[in-house]
């Protein structure tokens, strides 16, 4: 049986600068600043916790930033880890972590694509991949500001009741 | 027009020094409308008979799910999820139930939760013995792929009797399930029907799983190790071919799997056969676990949580909180993340597809030198499910 209180706290005196919790039995979860992610992780990993299992980006416009979740599993200690970070809205750039768990490129292509969050040092984030080219300028986007029912109409060009000197829709 | 040899010839007659032709790469685009792909799409460099290079190329059945999701109220969207993966459509719908009944703090009766093991359970026999199907087909077993076809109809009659569907089930909903088990004559017909396939293991061993053709086809082919299997994050039993005995089931229990006895069963080797054998050892297991839940019987009481909320369930909200949910289904560790800011919709949902590891980077790296012919023998024994990865 795993303590996780003990888990926790080994964890924390080697990255001071994380704040940890446990959430309940198997689940615990770490808050840290976006530029120690890479240490972070490392250390994560040298830890025993050896599946990255995924990337969440989460769009917080009131608070003007985006929220990534890496969720981290660890075989050894049958724990789940939530790894937290905040990011600013207007310049999402954070460092790659796909050489420390290979498995992060295609989140972190995903979260690029649809959440415009850039990830240094990704070597794949220019390549095309779910999204085609004319979606990409209208910036289909999963941020929670993107006007969907607009980008619908242009898509399939509903648009008899488009206002273009304005460039909004009447409803 | 001079044919290859006169010219030849008249090369020869004037002088002329004869130089090896150099061997060109080509492009062969495999899917998506092949059928080994499965509306998924794979860009092969060839070097004459093997290949060179592979790009993963996914996005045929991108369908935005987690967008929609956040625009629907909480109960609606279990009718989108289960589309996700289409030969085990269950797992979607537990996986979201279970993470948002994290956030509400509620504990579903006893009686749900042996509705749901079973129903998790049938759902992984049938998306095995679909599976069967495919790799039978791709190795020319048309007898075995037949059989499989034929028995997993069984399953699907007694999930249309369950649940009124027979693909998509939406059964399972945050709370409990939708509706009650008919009566004890479906439970004996599930006792019957497991029973059948199990007697009828013995023949899929004799002409597939232990047949020399078939181990020639896939020893050897697309061997990944366990150091990158993990790295990549492979779940399931692309993962324990490898050596890991990692098991949702068992590392992180959910449901009633902690009272079932069941084994992991574990190969080293990391190829096709390794993989292909796995899945036929936990089909057995899986029949085992039914026959112990059948044992045990479901117990009384309701089948779904006595809250006021679940009158007005178009106005039903979630209190502000995330939570992370994961099952073990037949293609590895399939995960929800779920966010909720205490309104009627989801604020964020992702789903963590267990193909999405092995459909794209994995393949990419475990296609190249592989013969043409063994492209289909990988992708069907890695069990890629392509509208996980596009979701």
């Amino acid at each position: 049986m795993t303590d996780y209180e003990a888990l926790v706290s080994t964890i924390t005196e080697k990255a001071p600068y994380a704040e940890g919790k446990v959430r309940r039995e198997r689940r615990i979860e770490f808050r840290i600043p976006s530029d120690r992610i890479r240490d972070f992780l490392k250390l994560l990993k040298d830890n025993d916790f050896e599946l990255l299992l995924q990337i969440t980006a989460v769009d917080w416009p009131d608070r003007g930033e985006i929220e990534l979740v890496y969720q981290v599993f660890s075989i050894t200690h049958r724990t789940h880890t939530f790894v937290r970070t905040a990011i600013p809205r207007d310049s999402a750039v954070v460092p790659t972590v796909m050489d420390i768990y290979s498995a992060a490129e295609t989140y972190e292509r995903d979260a690029h694509e649809f959440f415009q969050v850039v990830f240094e040092g990704n070597p794949k984030l220019e390549m095309p991949w779910i999204l085609e080219e004319e979606d990409k300028e209208a910036g289909l986007s999963y941020r929670k500001d993107f006007d969907m029912l607009g980008y619908v109409k242009r898509k399939y060009k509903i648009l008899d009741r488009f206002d273009e000197d304005k460039d909004t829709y009447v409803i | 027009m001079v044919s290859q040899s006169e010219l030849i010839r008249e090369a020869k007659e004037n002088g002329m020094d004869l130089l090896p032709i150099e061997r060109d790469t080509y492009e062969l685009f495999f899917g998506p409308q092949h059928m080994a792909t499965e509306n998924y799409s794979i860009i092969l460099k060839m070097d004459g008979n093997r290949v060179a290079k592979a790009i993963a190329n996914p996005g045929f059945l991108h369908r935005g799910f987690e967008k929609l999701a956040e625009y629907r109220p909480w109960h609606t969207n279990i009718a989108l999820l289960l589309r996700v993966c289409v030969p085990e459509p269950d797992v979607p719908e537990v996986i979201y139930s279970m993470a948002v009944e994290e956030i509400l703090g509620w504990e579903i009766p006893d009686r749900a939760q042996w509705i749901r093991t079973t129903v998790l359970e049938m759902a992984r026999v049938s998306a095995y013995l679909f599976w069967t199907m495919g790799m039978a087909f791709k190795l020319g077993v048309y007898t075995a792929g037949q059989w499989a076809a034929a028995y997993r109809e069984r399953f699907m009659a007694l999930f249309e009797q369950l649940t009124g569907a027979r693909v998509y089930h939406i059964y399972t909903i945050p709370g409990g399930v939708r509706r009650d088990i008919p009566n004890d004559a479906w439970l004996r017909k599930l006792q019957d029907t497991v029973e059948y396939i199990k007697s009828k293991l013995k023949d899929f061993d004799e002409i597939l799983f232990e047949n020399y053709i078939a181990h020639r086809r896939l020893e050897g082919v697309g061997v990944m190790d366990k150091k990158f299997a993990l790295s990549e994050g492979v779940t399931g039993p692309n993962l324990r071919a490898t050596g890991v005995p990692y098991d949702v089931r068992r590392v992180d229990p959910y449901l009633l799997y902690p009272e079932l006895d069941f084994e992991v069963p574990v190969l080293r080797d990391g190829d096709a056969l390794a993989r292909v054998l796995v899945r036929r050892y936990e089909l057995e297991q899986d029949l085992y676990i039914l026959e112990q839940l059948l044992d045990m019987g479901p117990p009384s009481g309701p089948y779904k949580v006595d809250d006021p909320r679940m009158k007005n369930l178009p106005r039903f909200k979630v209190p502000e909180g995330d939570a992370f949910a994961h099952v073990e289904s037949t293609k590895g560790d399939f995960g929800a993340y779920v966010v909720s800011d205490g309104k009627n919709k989801p604020y964020r949902l992702q789903l963590r597809g267990p193909s999405i590891s092995h459909g794209i980077r994995v393949i990419e790296q475990l296609l190249v030198g592989a013969r043409i012919a063994d492209v289909p023998v990988i992708l069907v024994s890695l069990d890629n499910c392509p509208p996980d990865i596009d979701r």
